[in-house]
């Protein structure tokens, strides 16, 4: 079951979410899928990117949930503080 | 199941809380940006585009997205989108401010102006454009006084000047901020100074929800730093307050006053007022929550964030309680303490052990610019912290923050 899921969102982030966060330069990597649960990584331009979270919670959780109406929740693994290179900094305006 | 449009602008910090908090309700989010995001084509009706600078437009985008799929409350996440929000709302007939309030709350001089009018104990004001002649200005202004863009935020561009000279030294540093593309693609009025005089006392800040035209309190802050300039970096937010109930009840009366002034009757604001001898001034007001990270000290009720109440509020669901969760805490909006490109963060774990210190969150990334008031635009982090007492509180910000070191090299060096 969760192989079989871990295939299924594997394929989804390859064919549709990935080739869309390149253009601002990110990555989405499949960290693991346990029972209804998927951990994902954001990298490059959405590592502490200031959209992170609009591009997880409204996109990316929206196209799973969608596709795999099995899963449940997707959590976020990343060190977003970490990031190096994030498309959008926040500022006050 | 109800259906729910978040502004957030690509850049705003208030993205997390409260795209957090409209996941926690069971609504239909979609979310607009000034871009796109890079889901955008997948998701076109979720994910949305809108010209935040041109609300007449965004409104019409949207009125035509809501005859397919109506929407039931609008919300703007920070201070660059309630006037886009006011105008898709009155578009789609929901509730809320006019844009003409929501426009004078933008407007520095409109809100003078408006305050003015109404009797509403606030500073003595004149404007200037970049076209007058600064030493002239100067001739005019009165001493101490505070000079402002008219439409930035945040205390960016904010200089006191305590004399002519002052006067005109202030007037270039706010002239090179607004001849930026960045503040010059704001439009008209973007080549504005307001001139106020200064007003001595103690800052507050307090955060409200309008409900039919009537000012709940849900939070009043002390500001213990002193803000006496030249520039006005915010820095410490400490709840409750510790000034006495007279002087509490007071300044929610003048807020109360000059939400009334300006029109506004419903959803959140932001006020900020000096208290001295002669009791509250309003120095600013705004139609949204607190800004940064700061609505994180807040719970409301068993635990509801301010965001949670805020979308809560504006799509009508019952909200349990406005009162504030018990219990003295604060934020501290960690200053830039010079320009340069940040390196590194030394510390952290420290700072972190201090007692009663519940979370330090770093936003600027290593290797970014960081720029000091009143040019600069964003703030290093935030520390923030829970106490018996707001005295507890504000020591163990206060210590924390000693305990952090920031690796800033210089720019021409990185």
């Amino acid at each position: 079951m969760a192989t079989e899921l871990k295939e299924r969102v594997q394929a989804l982030l390859n064919n549709s979410i990935n080739p869309a966060v390149a253009g601002h330069g990110g990555y989405i990597e499949l960290i693991d899928v346990k029972d209804d649960t998927v951990y994902i990584q954001m990298s490059g331009g959405c590592q502490g990117c200031g959209a992170a979270d609009v591009t997880l919670k409204a996109g990316i959780e929206r196209m799973i949930r969608e596709e795999i109406p099995e899963v449940k929740d997707i959590l976020d693994v990343t060190d977003h503080a970490a990031g190096r290179n994030p498309y959008y900094s926040p500022s006050k305006g | 199941m109800l259906r729910l449009l978040l502004l957030v602008p690509t850049t705003t910090y208030r993205t997390q809380d409260f795209v957090e908090a409209a996941r926690g309700l069971d609504v239909d989010m979609v979310v607009a940006s000034e871009r796109p995001n890079v889901l955008s084509e997948r998701l076109p009706d979720n994910l949305l585009t809108l010209d935040f600078a041109d609300p007449e437009k965004a409104a019409r985008a949207v009125a035509a997205l809501a005859r397919i799929k109506p929407f039931n409350a609008v919300v703007p996440v920070d201070d660059r989108t309630t006037v886009v929000a006011a105008a898709i709302a009155a578009a789609l007939g929901l509730p809320g401010n006019s844009v003409a309030a929501v426009a004078a709350t933008r407007n520095k001089h409109r809100m003078r102006e408006a305050l003015s009018k109404a009797g509403v104990p606030s500073p003595p004001y004149l404007l200037f454009t970049l076209a007058d002649d600064p030493a002239r200005a100067a001739r005019q202004a009165p001493y101490p006084s505070v000079l402002k863009p008219t439409l930035l935020a945040a205390s960016r561009g904010v200089i006191r000047a305590d004399n002519e000279r002052e006067f005109v030294a202030a007037w270039r540093r706010i002239e090179a901020i607004l001849k930026t593309d960045e503040v010059a693609a704001l439009g008209a009025g973007a080549d504005q100074i307001l001139v106020e005089g200064f007003i001595p006392g103690r800052e507050v800040a307090l955060e409200g929800l309008l409900v039919k035209g009537v000012l709940r309190v849900l939070a009043l802050f002390d500001k213990p730093d002193p803000l006496d300039g030249p520039f006005f970096e915010e820095t410490i937010y400490v709840t409750p307050s510790r000034l006495p109930a007279d002087t509490e009840t007071a300044i929610a009366d003048v807020t109360a006053w000059a939400a009334r002034a300006l029109g506004l009757s419903d959803g959140p604001i932001h006020a900020e007022l000096r208290v001295n001898e002669g009791g509250p001034w309003v120095i600013e007001i705004a139609a949204r929550s607190i800004g940064g990270l700061c609505s994180r000290t807040l719970r409301f009720g068993t635990g509801l964030t301010l965001e949670e109440l805020i979308l809560r509020h504006a799509l009508g669901i019952e909200i349990e309680s406005l009162e504030r969760a018990p219990g003295p805490t604060g934020v501290m909006m960690i200053p830039i303490p010079r320009g340069g490109i940040l390196e590194e963060v030394r510390g952290l774990p420290a700072a972190k052990a201090v007692p009663g210190i519940e979370e330090i969150t770093i936003t600027i990334h290593p290797g970014q610019e960081v720029v000091p008031l009143p040019e600069g635009s964003r703030y290093l982090g935030f520390i923030f912290a829970r106490g018996v007492t707001p005295e507890v509180v504000e020591v163990a910000l206060r210590e924390a923050h000693r305990r952090l070191d920031f690796g800033i090299a210089p720019r021409e060096r990185a």
